[in-house]
């Protein structure tokens, strides 16, 4: 099997979201900074990452100003919005219960049911 | 959200920092990610082939983006813009047409929107000004509706009635203004002191008028208005106690309105103390108003106006009690009316107006129709090509939103000439007499009518969108690409819906014009009414004496002069002077005794018009005399009680005997005998409320000395045109007195033409919109016609071919516009006779349903279909049979 795991529909927001709320990104900062908190365990499609990135600044999830790179280059830095860190805390919460659940039910053994 | 919205609208207006700012972010991270690949010991080449892999199509990217961010509706839109300007500028006759329609359409009912909003719909510029009142009296059956207001009914009312909050009164004058050498006329209003407290907008700088300055000793004060003020006094914030002379009468400044303050329709410059004596408010002048002094009182927020009339008559009766003339004026069907100041003002014109309204709404329905059908008609033309691209794979949503865009730029295109159309309208209703309706010379274009009239274009693009894009999506491309390929036969839905188009457009063509020709009918039948005197050739002008400078005797010493003055000029046949002119606007009555007339049961007192004139009135306007003599100056100069009456007056009180010789006295009671007047001739009757006046109200004519009032107005037959007697006219009162102006110079003709504007006007708007009906009737009628043959040609090819004569192919096409004709005309004949009963009462002399007028406008409007028809109906006549088969 690939080391690398498939991604689930909808969680790219979430990770954008939580990529973010750790310190202002460029587009290519979240693509880094996803590989490096999930061990490079995640894999995003680098095509999907900026219509992601577009979709959640209109819904005021994300802000973006121009800013200047590490190797002194114009980029555009994300930051999360308070509405973000909303989203991005219900969201957990929210994976966490199906994860957990889901966790559950495939740790059934045949006794318990 | 709204930030959101925000940043969609920053990204539309800055579109190209969007899509640089796009491009730029790609760009770092290409090379980003190149310059990590390669740092990890990968060749340039291959680094830059792995990330164009792993990122794929940048131009893909960036779709995906401007779609997530939602700016890809506004591409969409620009792009079906741009293919519905394409598609207009394919067909320029269709869209010059339409463009045209909708133009006129929407300048025709921003126009006369423009108006009715003025007059009809704008609040009055005071707090809750719906709860503003007026309160007149009325005495129905003396044939006075309407007589004002007494002081004494003031003194009586204010603080007991207390439905009301605050009551006042006022009444419009006109004074002469300034110092010596530097007078001006300027218009006035006389008003009590709660007159501001009513209305609720009071003076911004200083007070208003105390009660004590309501008598004729202390009412030396006055108000300025705000543009008074500027003009006069460039705004000098020290105006407060400064002196001004009204009449040669020094007042002392107290106030300055704010410059929104406007009473109706009044131009007041100045505002004075009604001033009144203990005489003028004692009981026995209680029915004295004459309808010179009005009344206006402002509802208490928890009253309703029944409420205020029936303690209006409540009182009324408690006072009436004591009254030794109770009897009679309960006769007169005495009663105090209560109505809504803002409705009161503007009575009279309401049903004019509305009539217009309705007009002028038919006028864009029938634009609307004609526009749908064209749209129709050329929709029809693209059915094929919608289903190709349906076939293709366009979503229907898309091809909705083509058409809402087509036919929303070209409403909207059409709006906008709409709106220089509207404001052309607007200064040639001006012209028209518009800003002397009530309330009319707030008539303006202003902002708000533009947006109006811009949304309703939207919306009335969208509303066309609808048919048209249901007959292109109605049914499924595979049948569409069979059914309406070159050559077959239009589906019969869509045909009989245009037909039924055709059919509405002819009826509502047909009402406008009927309803245009009884305007018209009625005023031709107004201007054929006689005056009672000879118009041609007399010029009135009107002369304000101030009561401080002229005595009774100084106002007799002045006619005197006058009329001798003027009888020396060269050029005057006669001159006269009379205190109210006919056709002056004025129609105030008063009351006179009959000597021995002994009042019949339920006969209350008559109000007749009384006139006091002097040197040759009579001659000088041309009256006819039935029996006696005329008056002369030598009546004017000398003291005997002399008077003339007219044959209205004298056949009401001598049906069958002579008035020569008869007495009476002016006033509602028989004096002593000493004081009444014996009449000594009698005269044709005159109109002077206006031509279309039908009560015989009768009318009797007193030497002037008796009968003096504020201001004379001075009649001159001349045997020249009469306005160029006007500067002399002016010269010779100047040679008299240098601060008397004399205003209002106008012949007796232009009197009486101005007198009928209420009527031209709206019979000439009337006339214009039915106009412009039958014309777009016409190129409706035309358009769809020309469609049918152009549909049939292969039809027609083949029946010529197998021997049809082209009389034949004609005749059946002459015989469709004739059923579609046929049905139009009854149908608009219903209408036209429903629209007759509405406006019966904006009828003079002309009944609801004329045969003549019906008739005529039922062939104008068939002669128009027809021509409209024949030239299609020629075409079809000749295909020739080898063209249209070889053309498919």
């Amino acid at each position: 099997m690939d080391k690398t795991a498939e991604l689930l529909p909808g969680t790219l927001d979430m990770l954008i979201l939580k990529a973010v709320s750790l310190k202002p990104l460029h587009g290519y900062g979240v693509l880094q900074r996803i590989r490096q908190i999930s061990k490079d365990a995640i894999e995003i499609p680098q095509g999907s990452l900026y219509p992601a990135l577009y979709r959640l600044e209109r819904r005021d999830l994300i802000t973006a100003e121009w800013g200047q790179s590490e190797n002194n280059r114009r980029a555009k830095y994300y930051t999360l919005t308070a509405a973000g860190r909303r989203r991005l805390r219900e969201e957990t919460a929210g994976w966490n219960r199906l994860a957990s659940a889901i966790a559950a039910a495939l740790k059934t053994t045949r006794e318990e049911v | 959200m709204f930030k959101g919205l925000r940043s969609i609208f920053h990204a539309l207006i800055r579109r190209r920092d969007f899509e640089d700012g796009m491009s730029e972010e790609l760009r770092f991270h290409i090379e980003q990610y190149t310059g990590e690949l390669v740092r990890s010991g990968m060749s340039r080449e291959k680094a830059a082939r792995q990330v164009r892999m792993e990122l794929g199509s940048s131009m893909n990217i960036k779709a995906d983006c401007r779609k997530a961010f939602g700016v890809h509706f506004f591409d969409e839109f620009r792009r079906q813009l741009s293919y519905a300007a394409r598609l207009l500028r394919k067909t320029p006759a269709f869209t010059a047409t339409a463009l045209l329609t909708l133009a006129v359409c929407f300048g025709a009912n921003l126009t006369i929107f423009a108006v009715i909003d003025s007059v009809l719909l704008r609040p009055l510029p005071f707090p809750q000004p719906d709860r503003l009142m007026t309160i007149f009296n009325s005495y129905p059956k003396a044939a006075v509706d309407r007589d004002g207001s007494s002081v004494t009914n003031y003194y009586e009312r204010r603080g007991h009635i207390p439905a009301f909050a605050s009551l006042s009164i006022y009444r419009y004058g006109s004074e002469i203004v300034g110092d010596a050498g530097a007078t001006e006329r300027d218009p006035t209003m006389r008003v009590s002191p709660e007159f501001f407290s009513t209305l609720g907008l009071g003076p911004v700088m200083g007070r208003t008028f105390t009660d004590e300055e309501t008598t004729s000793q202390t009412d030396d004060v006055a108000i300025l208005s705000n543009p008074f003020w500027r003009e006069r006094y460039g705004a000098d914030p020290d105006v407060i106690g400064r002196q001004i002379r009204v009449n040669s009468v020094p007042r002392t400044v107290i106030g300055v309105l704010p410059s929104s303050f406007r009473f109706l329709s009044s131009d007041a410059q100045l505002f004075l103390p009604l001033a009144s004596s203990a005489e003028d408010r004692l009981p026995s002048r209680r029915h004295s108003g004459g309808n010179v002094i009005q009344m206006i009182a402002r509802l208490k927020p928890t009253a309703t106006l029944a409420q205020a009339q029936s303690e209006i008559d409540a009182q009324n009766a408690a006072l009436e009690v004591d009254d030794p003339q109770a009897k009679m004026i309960a006769d007169a069907g005495f009663r105090s009316l209560v109505v809504p100041l803002r409705a009161d003002h503007v009575a009279a014109v309401r049903p004019t107006l509305l009539l217009l309204e309705a007009g002028v709404l038919v006028l864009l329905l029938i634009g609307a129709v004609n526009l749908v059908n064209l749209l129709l008609i050329r929709a029809s033309g693209r059915v094929k090509e919608v289903a190709v691209r349906q076939a293709l794979g366009a979503g229907w949503r898309y091809l909705v939103s083509e058409v809402v865009v087509e036919t929303t730029s070209l409403t909207f295109a059409g709006g906008l000439l709409g709106l220089a159309v509207g404001a052309g309208g607007i200064n040639l209703l001006r012209g028209l007499g518009a800003d002397r309706l009530p309330l009319g010379s707030q008539i303006a274009f202003d902002a708000r009518l533009a947006l109006l009239g811009l949304g309703a274009a939207i919306v009335m693009g969208i509303v066309f969108a609808l048919p048209v894009a249901w007959y292109q999506l109605r049914r499924n491309p595979g049948n569409a690409l069979q059914s309406e390929s070159r050559g077959g036969t239009s589906g019969h839905g869509a045909q009989v819906l245009r037909h039924s188009f055709i059919v509405s457009q002819i009826a509502l063509a047909l009402m406008l014009l009927t309803g245009a020709g009884l305007l018209g009918l009625s005023l031709q039948r107004v201007m054929a009414v006689s005056p009672g005197f000879q118009s041609d050739h007399v010029l009135t002008g009107q002369i304000l004496l101030p009561w401080a400078d002229y005595s009774e005797t100084g106002r007799m010493k002045f006619v005197e002069s006058l009329m001798e003055k003027i009888g020396d000029l060269p050029g005057v046949l006669s001159a006269g002077v009379v205190n109210n002119v006919p056709f002056s606007g004025n129609i105030g009555k008063s009351a006179a005794t009959v000597a021995g007339h002994v009042r019949r049961l339920g006969e209350s007192a008559r109000g007749h018009y009384s006139y006091g004139v002097a040197g040759d009135y009579f001659r000088a306007m041309g009256f006819s005399l039935v029996a006696g003599r005329f008056l002369t100056g030598d009546d004017s100069r000398g003291s005997e009680r002399v008077c003339i009456v007219d044959e209205d007056f004298a056949r009401y009180y001598w049906p069958h005997g002579s008035a020569i010789g008869q007495r009476l006295w002016d006033g509602s009671e028989a004096g002593k005998d000493a004081e009444a007047f014996t009449i000594v001739g009698v005269v044709g009757g005159v109109k002077q409320a206006g031509l279309t006046q039908n009560e015989a109200q009768g009318a009797i004519y007193y030497p002037y000395m008796f009968r003096i009032g504020d201001s004379v107005f001075v009649a001159v037959r001349t045997g020249v045109p009469p306005e160029s007697f006007a500067l002399t006219l002016q010269k010779v009162v100047r040679q008299i007195d240098a601060n008397v102006p004399v205003s209002d110079i106008r012949s007796m003709d232009t009197r009486i033409a101005d007198s009928l504007v209420a009527r031209r006007s709206p019979a000439l708007l009337a006339g214009v919109f039915s106009g412009i009906a039958l014309l777009l009737t016409c190129i409706g009628t035309y358009g769809v016609l020309s469609y049918a043959v152009t549909q049939r040609r292969r039809e027609i090819g083949v029946r010529i071919a197998l021997g049809a004569q082209s009389r034949q192919i004609r005749t059946q096409f002459l015989s469709l516009s004739l059923r579609l004709l046929t049905a139009g005309t009854v149908l608009g004949l219903i209408g036209a006779w429903q629209a007759g009963r509405t406006m019966r009462g904006l009828l003079f002399q002309v009944p609801p349903l004329d045969v003549g007028v019906l008739a005529t406008a039922a062939c104008v409007t068939a002669a128009v279909c027809l021509t409209a028809c024949l030239v299609p109906a020629q075409r079809a006549a000749q295909i020739s049979p080898m063209k249209a088969l070889a053309d498919e």
